[in-house]
């Protein structure tokens, strides 16, 4: 490991530990995650290079280790190596590399240390290979015997232990309900805005960033705020509410599958129409698109972004904005689980429109923009901390240039992120969720 | 001594087929998963898309800002499958008019000139050089030989011992190394449409005005 290199590491100390029998795991686990789409892919990479410089760890450090092709050619190689015939008979000349203990460490230290599986590099593949997707293949296999880096595998433990990935006890979210309840009521002066709590039958079942309730309970206002302006029916699940999934991150589909499950059982559980998304990336990629391939289940009930839900009532005229109340410049994040790899594109453009008066787009935007770098399970790697602020440079540019005063984020990982290069970078922003932005411009 | 050489040919392209569908097989014996997640996007448009619009330069960042790289890639390739069309006319043998010979002879060189070129750039820059394997070297100096050997044949059909020769060694190559991407490619960029379609990225949809 290139970063914060201690030989008393229990981590490192666990990779030197590998068995014969834990790589014969890996690769088992490995083989299993292949279907024929990755099979394919495998096959397909022609060192082309034409992904090095989209990729943000390219563009800042230059090395070779940072490019996509280079991270992907460890796990085709290990593809190559045991289930191809070529691999086999001629490794060196196709580039085939060995599972050993070294392999192990670089696949660490590249897949989980350089990539926040943002999908920058699949977009611009020459070929169209799903890069990221296939370097989380890999990570499954680490997942499989234990070597996930330990600060994104604690917020997996503490997800399925506790119930969402903060630990937050079930007195403490319903203190917080209550609390944020009242301080809405205060705010529109209406002692009817209320925090619905299991309540049956309920069209829309709203979920949040664990973080919310801990840092940002003014982000659970104002969506609060925009339901009770809307006169939609809506709930909060006392018990299952986190929408965070890091397993995708780490790769481990079956504990993913867990965690996306109880907000399956609760929408049924309580009756309701629409499992609505908070402004979380990979909350939405993962309950969204991932979670039904978790659980090999078709839902039954829609799945939406908060965003496409507001962008609605706006449309339908259940709530009206006016965004002389948002005067400051704003520009708008795009996180990658959610745009990229999500397809909520211009919802959030939708809602800045009517609520805000100075709107900036970042150059690239939408699908092209770049990865503020905090994805992929970047937060919770301590390890790799170094690096994710320095690949977040380019962010940071980014904001720099449009010259805006607020940065509209919808997701609250990216917004962790964001106020670290902030501070980091001294950029001198406020950074806010797209529903902040519309509940500030509420008319009521 | 040239049918003894045209019947290597057909078995070395018999060989590439057999060993790719092979290949083929076995990538579908890791097994299909169904997909379960409700698109909201159309996977047509996402197909269409993949093969259009989202290949060209001004619309992919890496073509845009690699575009000679791009423009090489682009006269390659085409020059390839003209070539590999070529043995056929060699081998049967067809008559071709000559405004088709002129055409075949400009993508042809063009092709070999952007072989080379690419073939320079992977070993001149440095981590080009680093990502390539062996594999990647051979594989264009074969095809580049191939093409070569296409365009001067057009004008000395006598070098057509040498040319079957190359079309032999390459046929047989096309399964074991890279070269087997022009095969999946099709099937990658197919991939790459139903998955960005499904989800409404690529095309994006603009479902607020619409509903
Ligand atoms: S997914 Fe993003 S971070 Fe990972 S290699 Fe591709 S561009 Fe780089
Ligand atoms: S662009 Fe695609 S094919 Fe080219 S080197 Fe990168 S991953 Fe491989």
């Amino acid at each position: 490991m290139n970063e914060k290199k201690d030989s008393k590491d229990p981590f490192d100390e666990q990779i030197e530990q590998l068995t014969p029998d834990d790589l014969q795991k890996a690769l088992q686990v490995f083989e299993q995650k292949i279907d024929h789409k990755y099979a394919a892919h495998l096959n397909s990479c022609v060192h082309c290079g034409l992904c090095a410089d989209v990729c943000h760890y390219y563009l800042t450090y230059k090395d070779l280790q940072s490019i996509p092709a280079y991270k992907l050619s460890l796990v085709i190689g290990v593809f190559k190596k045991y289930f191809s015939f070529s691999g086999k008979a001629i490794p060196r000349w196709v580039g085939a590399k060995t599972l050993d203990k070294d392999m192990v460490k670089e696949w660490i230290d590249s897949l989980f240390g350089r990539c926040s599986l943002c999908g920058r590099c699949a977009i611009n593949c020459s070929i169209g290979l799903n890069i990221p997707y296939l370097i989380r293949t890999a990570r499954s296999a680490l997942a499989a015997i234990g070597l996930v880096p330990p600060g994104l595998q604690s917020t997996v433990n503490t997800a399925i232990e506790k119930g969402n990935n903060m630990g937050i006890a079930k007195e403490d979210w319903l203190e917080t309900v209550e609390w944020v309840e009242e301080e809405l009521q205060d705010d529109i002066d209406d002692r009817n805005a209320v925090l619905p709590l299991d309540k049956k039958g309920a069209k829309y079942f709203y979920t949040i960033n664990p973080r919310e309730a801990m840092f940002f309970p003014l982000s659970i206002q104002a969506v609060g705020k925009i339901f009770h302006a809307a006169g939609e029916s809506w709930t909060f699940s006392s018990d299952n509410y986190d929408v965070t999934n890091y397993g995708l991150y780490n790769g481990d589909d079956e504990a993913a599958g867990i965690m996306s499950d109880r907000l399956v059982r609760s929408m049924k559980e309580l009756g309701c129409n629409t499992l609505v998304l908070a402004e979380c990336g990979h909350g939405f990629n993962s309950n969204r698109w991932e979670a039904p391939e978790w659980l090999s289940k078709k839902y039954g009930f829609e799945v939406r972004s908060i965003l496409e839900v507001v962008a609605g009532f706006i449309r339908d005229g259940k709530i009206k904005l006016d965004p002389a109340k948002n005067q400051d410049l704003i520009t708008l994040h795009d996180p990658c689980n959610l745009v990229r790899l999500g397809g909520i594109v211009e919802e959030q453009r939708y809602i800045l429109k009517h609520a805000a008066a100075n709107f900036i787009e970042m150059i690239p935007n939408r699908q092209k923009n770049f990865c503020c770098g905090g994805g992929g399970g970047q937060l919770s790697m301590t390890r790799f901390s170094e690096r994710r602020l320095k690949v977040g440079k380019i962010k940071s540019d980014q904001i720099q240039k449009t010259g805006a005063k607020i940065v509209a984020s919808p997701c609250h990982n990216c917004i962790d992120q964001l106020m670290e290069l902030n501070k980091h970078y001294k950029l001198n922003v406020q950074i806010k969720t797209v529903c902040e932005i519309a509940a500030d411009a509420l008319v009521i | 001594m040239q049918t003894v050489l045209k019947s290597g040919v057909l078995i070395s392209m018999v060989f590439s087929a057999v060993t790719l569908t092979i290949l083929v097989l076995k990538t579908f014996s890791f097994g299909k998963k169904k997909l379960y997640a409700e698109p909201t996007g159309d996977i047509k448009k996402g197909i269409t898309y993949a093969f259009t619009k989202g290949m060209m330069p001004w619309e992919k960042e890496s073509a845009g800002s690699h575009l000679p790289t791009y423009i090489c890639g682009m006269f390659y390739h085409t020059g390839i499958f003209l070539a590999l069309f070529y043995i056929f006319v060699v081998i049967i043998p067809i008559t071709l008019p000559d405004i088709a010979i002129l055409i075949f002879q400009v993508f042809c060189l063009s092709a070999f000139v952007s072989g080379i070129v690419l073939l320079i750039k992977r070993l001149l820059t440095p981590y080009m050089r680093e990502l390539s394997c062996p594999d990647d070297i051979a594989a264009n100096i074969i095809v580049d030989i191939y093409l070569v050997l296409a365009f001067v044949h057009t004008f000395f059909p006598g070098i057509t011992t040498y040319f079957y020769l190359t079309a032999i060694i390459m046929f047989a190559y096309i399964p074991l190394g890279k070269i087997r991407h022009c095969f999946f490619f099709f099937y990658i960029r197919i991939l790459f449409g139903i998955f960005y379609g499904r989800r409404g990225v690529f095309p994006t949809r603009s479902k607020i005005d619409e509903t």
